[in-house]
């Protein structure tokens, strides 16, 4: 192990690789910052420039990028209100309100550093459990993978607002909208009308980008008077006091390990992945939190919360691939291959025949995620300037990387049609105050929740499996106390509103 | 405005917003009435006891239960409102022109790019909505050219050369 270990050291603390991982950094986080792209779309693109390098460098500077742009997705996500990525889903809810009221630097800040506890927890947790969880999240057939989306959905109760119905109403639509396309068993064509452009159904980020990112900038030209004047976004005296932002979030210890074990934990399931992880981390702290109702007006809790628990996916990610050989999600694939292109077979056998390749990837991600809080706490400063820019200008400049960001994910014209009629559902929803993120929430995990119940019950028709296998059930159990938990506590806040009154 | 006023005013937003749920929430359980009916016509399949129609069919189900909910929550809403004044809606369509005509020119853009080419339809559309939101002055119109040709011309650019992506082309290209 040691020989490995330092073999993977001598490889990785070379000028060249550090210098391609620094380089990695600074893309990933650009790329995520831009609503719109992808880490996943970064990785890709970063794939065939990695081809020339020896394996480790190249698997280091993709690491880099893909640590990098968790902590990306959230600058978009704070200063404008739309997630960079759709792992910042959740960091709108309270880092953006921050911003709006007049702390936009302390709600970059304290991103950074929850992603950068939550990148380096998760290392630790891969570098430790990476076997016995491979095992757990590998033994999950259909029906546990059912229950546990069963268990995310009750985090729609966490984000309805004001209104449950309305809440629950925008979460159907959304896992509606994931029906429409091709079915998923039998490749029939659903909803489509015969139309072209609803014959690949909805692709999530096209929903993602058009019920955020446009009716979030709609909404910002409304006010006339404001535009006239040449308002910028978010007026305010930026202040960036990384030091403050840092005791403020370690003084949340219980929040950052709860966060980023979700994290971990849903990136080692294969197909979850830091979309689920970020709105399950952040419920799960607005459960646990003393006063919840500040949840959604730009608590500290909340940012911490999500982006703590979006970065430890990129370790827990890692965790099927190196012990099993299992792709967790798009971007573990991309890295599988790009080991795969030098000649390293990856499968239960890596840590064994090439130990110095695996400890060399444990160690790029603890300095990938030391590169990112230091580039971002240098960098911070020249982003957070884009508060100062008028909303004249980075309305339709948005607008336009919205457009670029629909047609290459597939290269098709019709997604961004798509994306036009979306944007102008939510912001209809918007203006009729529908919450949005339990749409995007529905979206997610229809298509996962649909697969595995059509799964289970082809290949056992028995409906109760779900009640006996024990993992399904302990999984239900959850759902369950987490929906008594979630009523209860709306019914004490009304007892509570209408006692005010 | 009085206090009177202000009261009248907020009930009558009251019974718009009621009426602009109940319309919503209708029209919405009507079409997903639709779907339902159209779901059951999706094949079965022999392999599993689950067709291609069961999971939509639930999930319409669902929804036009809770359409019908808000529909039931929102008519005693109006029977509490004052009825609307004259001239409501376009006295809304006027305090929304911006973002009306905003999401105006970006239907435009979406339509267009794959005819007239992304860098064409990008470059007319950051000048319109610049030119929208206030950009009329010499200075103002120079910031605005450059930042239309940098996210048109530019970007196209950056994803032909470095990122080897085509992005759409058009009838002029």
């Amino acid at each position: 192990m040691l020989d490995a270990l330092l073999s993977g050291a001598s490889q990785l603390f070379t000028l060249g690789t550090i210098l391609t991982m620094l380089v990695g950094v600074v893309a990933g986080v650009i790329a995520a910052a831009i609503p719109g792209f992808t880490i996943t779309m970064a990785i890709v693109l970063t794939l065939p420039l990695t081809f020339a390098m020896p394996p480790l460098q190249g698997v280091a500077t993709m690491l880099a990028v893909y640590v990098g742009g968790y902590t990306g997705g959230m600058i978009s996500a704070a200063l404008l209100g739309i997630p960079g990525t759709p792992s910042a889903v959740a960091t709108t809810f309270d880092a953006y309100p921050m911003a709006r009221n007049g702390q936009p630097g302390r709600a970059l800040a304290i991103g950074i550093w929850a992603s950068f506890f939550g990148a380096l927890i998760s290392t630790v947790v891969l570098i430790i459990a990476a076997p016995p969880l491979a095992l757990i999240a590998v033994k999950l057939g259909a029906w546990e993978y059912f229950s546990l989306i069963i268990f995310a959905m009750t985090v729609v109760a966490s984000l309805v607002g004001k209104s449950m119905l309305k809440g629950l109403m925008t979460g159907c639509l959304g896992l509606l909208i994931a029906t429409v396309g091709t079915d998923p068993m039998m490749g029939e064509p659903r909803f489509s009308f015969d139309l072209q452009l609803l014959a690949n159904g909805f692709p999530f980020l096209v929903v993602l980008i058009g019920v955020f990112a446009v009716s979030q900038l709609l909404q910002e030209v409304e006010d006339a008077d404001q535009i006239k004047q040449g308002k910028q976004l978010i007026s305010a005296n930026v202040n960036f006091r990384p030091m403050d932002a840092m005791r403020e979030t370690i003084a949340r210890p219980l929040n950052l390990i709860r966060s980023s074990l979700v994290g971990v934990f849903i990136g080692a399931v294969p197909g979850a992945g830091g979309s689920i992880a970020n709105l399950l981390a952040y419920d799960q702290a607005k459960r646990a939190s003393k006063n919840p109702d500040s949840f959604g007006t730009g608590t500290p809790e909340g940012v911490v919360a999500s982006e703590s628990g979006n970065s430890a996916t990129s370790g827990g990610g890692l965790i099927p691939m190196i012990a099993l050989g299992i792709p967790g999600s798009a971007v573990d694939a991309v890295l599988m291959a790009s080991l795969m292109v030098h000649g390293v077979g990856v499968g239960p056998r890596l840590i064994l025949d090439h130990g110095d390749i695996v400890y060399g990837m444990f160690m790029a991600m603890m300095l990938a995620a030391g590169m990112v809080l230091v580039v971002c706490l240098f960098s911070m400063r020249w982003f957070l300037r884009v508060t100062e820019v008028p909303r004249s200008i980075i309305v339709p400049v948005v607008l336009v990387c919205c457009v670029i960001g629909a047609f290459a994910l597939n290269n098709r014209a019709t997604d961004i049609y798509l994306l036009l009629c979306v944007g102008i559902v939510g912001y209809l929803l918007s203006k009729l105050d529908y919450p949005l993120a339990p749409l995007v929430l529905g979206v997610i995990l229809g298509p996962i929740a649909e697969t595995n119940l059509r799964r289970a019950l082809m290949s056992n028709e028995d409906w109760t499996l779900f009640f006996t296998r024990p993992i399904s059930l302990a999984l239900l159990i959850l759902a369950l106390i987490s929906i008594i938990l979630a009523l209860r506590y709306r019914f004490k806040a009304n007892k509570r509103k209408l006692s005010q009154t | 405005m009085s206090p009177r006023d202000s009261s009248s005013t907020a009930r009558s937003t009251d019974r718009a917003s009621a009426i602009a749920h109940i319309a919503l929430n209708g029209i919405l359980a009507l079409f997903f009435i639709y779907l339902f009916v159209r779901a059951g016509s999706l094949p079965e399949s022999a392999w599993e006891p689950l067709g291609a129609g069961t999971f939509p069919r639930l999930i319409l189900g669902l929804l036009i239960l809770l359409n019908l909910a808000l529909v039931a929550k929102e008519v005693p809403r109006i029977a509490s409102s004052a009825s609307l004044p004259d001239g409501l809606i376009r006295q809304w369509l006027w305090n929304h022109r911006l973002a009306l005509g905003v999401l105006a020119l970006f239907g435009t853009y979406t339509l267009t790019v794959p005819l007239l080419g992304f860098r064409l339809a990008s470059f007319l559309f950051l000048m319109l909505v610049q030119g929208l939101l206030g950009a009329r002055r010499p200075r103002a119109l120079l910031i605005a050219l450059v930042i239309a040709l940098l996210f048109s011309v530019g970007i196209h650019a950056l994803f032909q050369n470095v990122f080897s992506i085509s992005l759409p082309r058009g009838m002029f290209d």
